[in-house]
């Protein structure tokens, strides 16, 4: 299992088994079920799967900023070898900002409304140990300058609301690398902005990453963005891992029905992605076999209602958790046989 | 900027109408209201004659329009409120003289309520639904039910009759302690300045069960406010990204502090204002001596002009109050200037 | 008007989503009614105050609350005189029991008076009109004051009649209503269900008398139990100060008053057993409060 969805490279992260549950006194959300797959040095992995399917649960586990009720019930998150599942807070916080930076969703949000720019640096300069009175200030300014802001010692004067939306993010991005972390989590880094700006930004995102040989998990709704930025894709079904591998086979030949649909459904950018037709399970009770079952049309194997498939190697690098094996066409779609082949052809044309 | 300077403009010109309305309103509430005070003032045995000696004295023989005009005119030429039925002493004066001790009371107990207040509400707010948030809002639920005089009665039963720690209800000093020379007015302040080391011990000792009841009454409506700004501030994005960046838990809940400030600060200005005139109560329960037990004993003798004046000074109080709040908040938060 | 019928039929929300409607309050509260039920909270709340009611009006009292015994003064809590007397020789157990018959009376009669004045005036105001604006603008400032000092001036000096403290209560709490009522009904205004009665022509009055009045109820029934409860505090610090109710009536804030002269001298049981019965009072009604917020989903957490 950990070997699935290996990189290439050494990895930096390893996520293995991975499971969150948010409980309350009455019910309790499976949020994640079972997530393993490792990122690589230097490697940009995308996260894609439907709104609700725990992508960012995922990613707040990898970080431990899992909000309340939601707790890491089983598994383990390995940064260059360290578990972080049940590490002191105290260490965890030295990790945060410095070996894993963080960029969130909204740039607004994310900083604080009332400090000057300036004091935020400082701050997270500060909270890791690092830099000596005079250098602080340059450091901030150097790093505004790496994120494309024009004036950097003025919006260091200033507050967040004085800030365009790309520029925030800018902002947002800086403060998350200001340490140059090994590695970069980004929860749909763009949402909210304009689409130029998106560009812009997600560009950004990936030169910061290159030239440093940072590695980027990379969470979005957007297949688009998955097939321009990353190098690897991870897609994420009922908090579950359903297929994964090197984007260009994932999106031209993908193995699991889901990622299918996915393609086949590719939203106009900005819309929320909505799947396959069909119920998806509530994440209340989990079903006994394949989570995808209720939507899917290839349903043949027997095992299909009663076992769930693990991620097994359908192509080179190339996971996914089916029972049936599409190269070696023991594909029998349980509605219509000749439908299904061409939908599946015919999807990745679709980007 | 230039947002924020007409945002404030804004308020000072306001102040003029509100003070009129305030004028308006103590005059009004004395001079409208149904009843004649001269008729309570007299008793039931008083003759016609002495009833219409007291009318004329208070001026309440006088048709309302002239009585208004006479009450403004008062107020802007001589710069006066008027004189108190009963110790034929400027209203003013009796105002000024007892001003500081009240402004005492109010400082310690707005300081006690929001220390203790802000306490419990962030206990509340940081440990959502875990044992101290129980704990906290238990001692909310249970400060806000008993009235503040009854809290006092309770605290001079156990601090003092039963524990012995509190000096008797007496007031600002011990019955035999001489008083030190007036210089403030406000007894602690002048023990500091004339470094009666003692004394200012006697007067913190004096002051401690007032100041802890106004403290306990007024803390749950504190920690109320802080609990629900400051949940919110903590669950906020820029907390998450905070902590995301590795800040301590100090600096962190410090960051939502940051955010949750406005609210609090405003809510203590109000509370602030609030007090002046709800101290009376306590003041009365410990023989404090202040503006407030003054009042209550002027509304118990129906000395008409007092009441009329302590309603305006307290109104105009809360005004002043009120601006001096709009800009520490301007000054506080960067975006007001947007709104 | 039968195709206008039609474009309702279509606007209005399903049955089950639909708020309640005019002429249907009484449903709503039924259902309001339900809810209590199965609410602990709010159950014991009004269970308590029914009870407090009750006893104060029914039960029989071992002595005559307004009647001292001039020769048993001061006694503290026995067989006899199961709350002590104080030192004028009243029975406190009676006292405090027979205070409700005033007290509660007359923070209700003060509650029901504001909202009667609260809801037509927070309806009027919540016309987006320049008057509405300043209306607002002159019920901050009055709310600003000092009400309960307010209140208590204005008891001084109008007479401590039933009538002037019912007043005066009501006044220091009208402007919550006004508040409340204006503000729920701005959001009401935008619903789907308002739009669609307009849009069938009813009157604006109506509007506001049968769809949109009937659904602020429940959160008016809330806000009203904690203005009920302030109630309490208002007369019992009236009586306490000696402005309102005044011997040898029996009220909680008299009886404090009294018991206030001796509490320093060790007789704690004159002022505490109706200060108890304050507390218990003030808990019952937030928690009616808090109940009621619960039941039409209206709480913060
Ligand atoms: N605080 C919470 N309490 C209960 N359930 C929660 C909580 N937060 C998230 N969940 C549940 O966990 C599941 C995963 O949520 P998550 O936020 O990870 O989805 P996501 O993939 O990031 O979706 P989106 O694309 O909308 O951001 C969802 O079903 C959600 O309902
Ligand atoms: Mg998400």
């Amino acid at each position: 299992m950990t070997a699935a969805a290996a990189p290439a490279t050494a990895s930096l992260l390893e996520v293995s088994d991975l499971r969150v549950q948010f409980r309350s006194r009455r019910r309790t959300v499976h949020a994640v079920n079972g997530v393993s797959f490792a990122i690589g040095e230097g490697e940009t992995v995308g996260l894609v799967g439907e709104t609700g399917c725990g992508k960012s649960a995922t990613v707040r586990a990898i970080i431990g900023l899992l909000k309340s009720p939601g707790r890491v019930t089983a598994g383990a998150v390995r940064l260059e070898g360290t578990d972080l599942v049940g590490l002191q807070p105290r260490q965890l916080r030295q990790i945060r900002g410095a070996r894993i930076g963080f960029v969130p969703q909204n740039p607004f949000g994310a900083l604080n409304p009332v400090l000057r720019i300036e004091r935020q640096f400082r701050n997270v300069i500060r909270a890791h140990g690092r830099g000596r009175r005079g250098e602080i200030r340059s450091t901030a300014l150097d790093m505004l300058d790496a994120v494309g802001i024009a004036d950097p010692e003025r919006v260091l004067r200033g507050y967040a609301h004085e800030l365009s939306g790309g520029m925030a993010q800018r902002v947002v991005i800086a403060l998350a690398m200001i340490l140059n972390p090994r590695l970069v989590v980004a929860d749909e880094p763009t949402t909210g902005l304009d689409l130029t700006i998106q560009r812009q930004i997600l560009d950004l995102i990936r030169d910061l990453a290159e030239t440093e040989g940072r590695s980027m998990l990379l969470v979005t709704h957007d297949v688009g963005v998955v097939a321009q930025y990353c190098s690897r894709v991870l897609v994420m079904y009922a908090g579950q891992v359903v297929e994964a591998g090197p984007v260009r086979r994932v999106l031209t030949d993908p193995a699991h029905p889901y990622t299918e649909a996915l393609l086949a459904a590719v939203p106009r950018r900005g819309e929320r992605l909505v799947g396959a037709q069909g119920t998806v399970p509530t994440l209340l009770e989990l079903p006994p076999g394949c989570f995808y079952y209720d939507r899917c049309q290839y349903r043949s194997d027997p095992r299909c209602a009663t076992e769930a498939p693990s991620l097994r190697e359908v192509g080179p690098e190339h996971w996914a958790a089916v029972h049936y094996d599409k190269g070696a066409g023991i594909r029998l779609p349980a509605a219509s046989a000749s439908a299904a082949p061409s939908d599946a052809d015919s999807a990745p044309g679709d980007m | 900027m230039r947002y924020r300077t007409g945002a404030i403009a804004k308020r000072l010109l306001f102040i003029p109408v509100a003070v009129f309305i305030v004028i308006t309103l103590a005059f009004g509430l004395v001079n409208l209201t149904p009843g004649d005070p001269a008729l309570v003032i007299a008793g039931d045995l008083a003759a016609d004659e002495q009833v219409a000696e007291i009318r004329a004295e208070l001026g309440t023989d006088k048709p309302v329009p002239q009585r208004y005009a006479a009450y403004v005119r008062e107020l802007f030429t001589e710069r006066s409120l008027g004189t108190s039925f009963f110790t034929k002493r400027p209203i003013w004066d009796e105002i000024t003289q007892r001003f500081p001790d009240t402004l005492e009371l109010v400082v310690l107990g707005l300081l006690g309520a929001v220390l203790y207040g802000s306490l419990l509400g962030t206990l509340s707010s940081y440990f959502r639904r875990r044992w101290p948030d129980t704990l906290s809002r238990t001692s909310v639920t249970i400060t806000q039910s008993i009235p503040d005089f009854f809290m006092g009665l309770l605290l001079i039963y156990v601090i003092f009759y039963i524990i012995g720690w509190a000096p008797a209800p007496v007031g600002r000093i011990g019955l035999l302690d001489r008083p030190p020379d007036r210089v403030t007015g406000a007894v602690i302040l002048d023990t500091l300045i004339a470094r009666d080391w003692g004394l200012l011990k006697t007067a913190f000792h004096h002051a401690m069960l007032p100041v802890v009841t106004l403290a306990l009454f007024y803390s749950s409506h504190f920690a109320k406010t802080t609990r629900a700004v400051l949940s919110r501030a903590l669950n906020s994005d820029q907390v998450e990204f905070a902590r995301a960046c590795g800040l301590s838990e100090l600096r962190v809940v410090g960051y939502a502090f940051r955010e949750a400030r406005t609210p609090v600060v405003t809510y203590i200005g109000i509370l602030f204002a609030a007090l002046f005139g709800g101290a009376a109560i306590v003041e009365t329960v410990f023989a404090w001596g202040g503006l407030g037990q003054w009042a209550i004993d002027a509304m118990l003798k129906l000395d008409v002009p007092a009441i009329q004046g302590f309603i305006l000074v307290v109104g105009l109080l809360t005004l002043l109050v009120y601006l001096l709040l709009d800009l520490i908040v301007v000054a506080l938060d960067p975006r007001v200037s947007y709104e | 008007m039968s195709k206008a019928r039609l474009a309702l039929a279509k606007a209005l929300p399903k049955r089950a989503e639909m708020p309640a409607e005019g002429g249907r309050a009484g449903r709503a509260l039924r259902a309001l009614a339900r809810g209590a039920l199965a609410h602990k909270g709010l159950t014991i709340g009004f269970v308590v105050i029914l009870l407090i009611l009750l006893a104060g009006f029914f039960a029989p009292l071992p002595h005559d609350p307004i009647q001292p015994n001039p020769e048993s003064t001061l006694q503290s809590p026995d067989g006899e005189f199961w709350f002590g007397t104080d030192r004028f020789g009243f029975d406190v157990f009676s006292r405090v029991f027979a205070s409700a018959r005033l007290d509660l009376p007359i923070a209700l009669a003060g509650t029901l008076l504001s909202i009667a004045v609260g809801i037509p005036l927070g309806l009027a105001a919540s016309n987006k009109s320049r008057w509405s604006e300043r209306i607002m603008r002159g019920l901050d400032m009055f709310q600003s004051f000092p009400l309960l000092v307010l209140a208590f001036a204005i008891v001084a000096l109008t007479g401590n009649t039933l009538r002037n403290i019912i007043f005066a209560i009501a006044l220091v709490n009208v402007p919550r209503f006004i508040r409340l009522v204006r503000s729920e009904a701005l959001v009401l205004r935008e619903s789907r269900f308002i739009e669609a009665a307009t849009a069938i022509g009813a009157s604006r009055t109506r509007v506001m008398l049968r769809h949109v009045m009937p659904n602020t109820m429940g959160i008016v029934l809330a806000q009203a139990s904690l203005a009920a409860a302030h109630a309490i505090i208002v007369i019992a610090g009236l009586s306490f100060l000696g402005i309102g109710i005044t011997p040898p009536d029996a009220s909680w804030g008299v009886m404090i008053r009294v018991g206030s002269q001796n509490i320093a001298t060790g007789q704690w049981w004159v002022s505490f057993f109706p200060g108890a019965m304050v507390f218990v009072t003030i808990v019952a009604f937030n928690m009616v409060a808090d109940g009621v917020t619960r039941v039409i989903g209206r709480a913060e957490d």
